[in-house]
């Protein structure tokens, strides 16, 4: 055998089929991703670097012939593992109040509406900072589009704990918030 | 909230749901959770929106910065071409000849300088192309090392009427990588009988 050869572990066929699911999933999952990374605390480079990885994990991950179920979840986790290894105080970032750049995404309505509207984000701002940090997280990842099951997966908890942390949570929110 | 987010199972989903029919607290507590996982979504949105703004650059930052990383290419494309272009002067062949230890086969001239070229292009040989040894020729006279000819031949024997051109090729760690002596013929006057 010659030394420019390199020996291959893998069908293509299989390869092929799993640069194909990555590829999907990244098209699916990149923005809810992205959006949970930065509202955790990451910087937008950082959570750009973090779910680079994840998916690179995710290729080896398939490519290695791991398991399919729960995908979703299993994406999540990684990304959320690294997150937490990247910054180890990350809860204390997310509270922080919006300032006015929020404007510019507000500037389609009326200025009245602009005022509410920034107010109410504000006074979420406020109540999100009295939350615990795994009601928080399971907040988060139910924005993403995860279900309960995936949540329970990412976080290490039964899901029907998660859902009693959702509904907690969000009881929490309307109350301080007068929503 | 595991009903709104239609996370029971199907008899428990409908069962609920003719509750919520019925009851009008629980359906103004769902409306309420409804609001606040809505209003969630919107901050969500609106830190990501936030912490993309911050990044993005006034347009004037791009195009200052092109514009001052071509003048500095450009610039340094000037210097290094004038530097090729315009190589230090040498001290002239005569001089260096006139050293104390230039002791060279006596009554010989010094060798005639090849003609130089003004500029040194070692990348406009096509790649694969032969490298120049054959019929090397010196561009640039930048070192003349003299080499006393009674170090070279046994005594009595050095030649008379006879100079040596050396070609010497550096490679690229600056180590001598090959060395051609040139014998050439000189004229030497008559002897008077």
């Amino acid at each position: 055998m010659s030394g420019d050869s390199l020996p291959l572990a893998l069908p293509l066929s299989r390869l092929a089929t799993g640069a194909c699911e990555v590829t999907d999933l990244y098209r699916e999952l990149r923005e809810p991703l992205l959006r949970y990374l930065v509202c955790l605390g990451l910087s937008r480079d950082e959570a750009q670097d973090v779910v680079q990885d994840a998916f690179l994990s995710l290729h080896r991950h398939l490519a290695s012939g791991g398991s399919r179920e729960n995908i979703r979840g299993w994406v999540f986790r990684v990304a959320h593992n690294q997150a937490r290894n990247r910054q180890g105080s990350y809860h204390r970032r997310f509270g922080e109040p919006l300032d006015l750049e929020i404007d510019a995404r507000l500037d389609e309505t009326t200025p009245e509406r602009v005022v509410l509207e920034k107010e109410k984000l504000r006074r979420l701002g406020g109540a999100i900072t009295l939350l615990s940090e795994s009601e928080r997280e399971c907040l988060l990842l139910r924005a993403g589009g995860l279900r309960y099951r995936e949540i329970s997966e990412v976080l290490g908890m039964a899901t029907s704990t998660v859902g009693d942390t959702i509904e907690r949570a969000i009881r929490k929110l309307a109350e301080k918030c007068n929503v | 909230m595991a009903w709104l987010d239609r996370e029971l199972g199907n008899d428990e989903m409908v069962e609920l749901e003719r509750h919520i029919g019925a009851c009008s607290e629980c359906r103004s507590r769902l409306e309420s959770y409804k609001q606040a996982s809505a209003t969630f979504d919107a901050y969500c949105d609106a830190v990501l929106s936030a912490k993309t703004q911050r990044k993005r650059l006034p347009r004037w930052v791009p195009v200052l910065t092109t514009a001052a990383a071509a003048a500095i290419t450009a610039t340094l494309v000037l210097v290094l071409l004038r530097a090729r272009v315009e190589p230090p002067a040498l001290p002239p062949p005569a001089q260096v000849q006139a050293r104390p230890s230039a002791m060279v086969l006596e009554n010989v001239p010094a060798p005639t300088p090849a003609p130089s070229k003004t500029m040194h292009r070692p990348w406009a040989t096509t790649p694969g192309s032969p490298r120049r040894t054959a019929n090397w020729q010196p561009t640039e006279r930048a070192i003349e090392i003299s080499i006393p000819a009674e170090s070279v031949f046994p005594p009595g024997a050095v030649p008379q009427g006879v100079n040596f051109l050396a070609d010497l090729s550096i490679a690229a760690d600056g180590s001598a990588e090959q060395i051609r002596l040139r014998p050439r013929l000189m004229e030497v006057p008559r002897r008077q009988p």
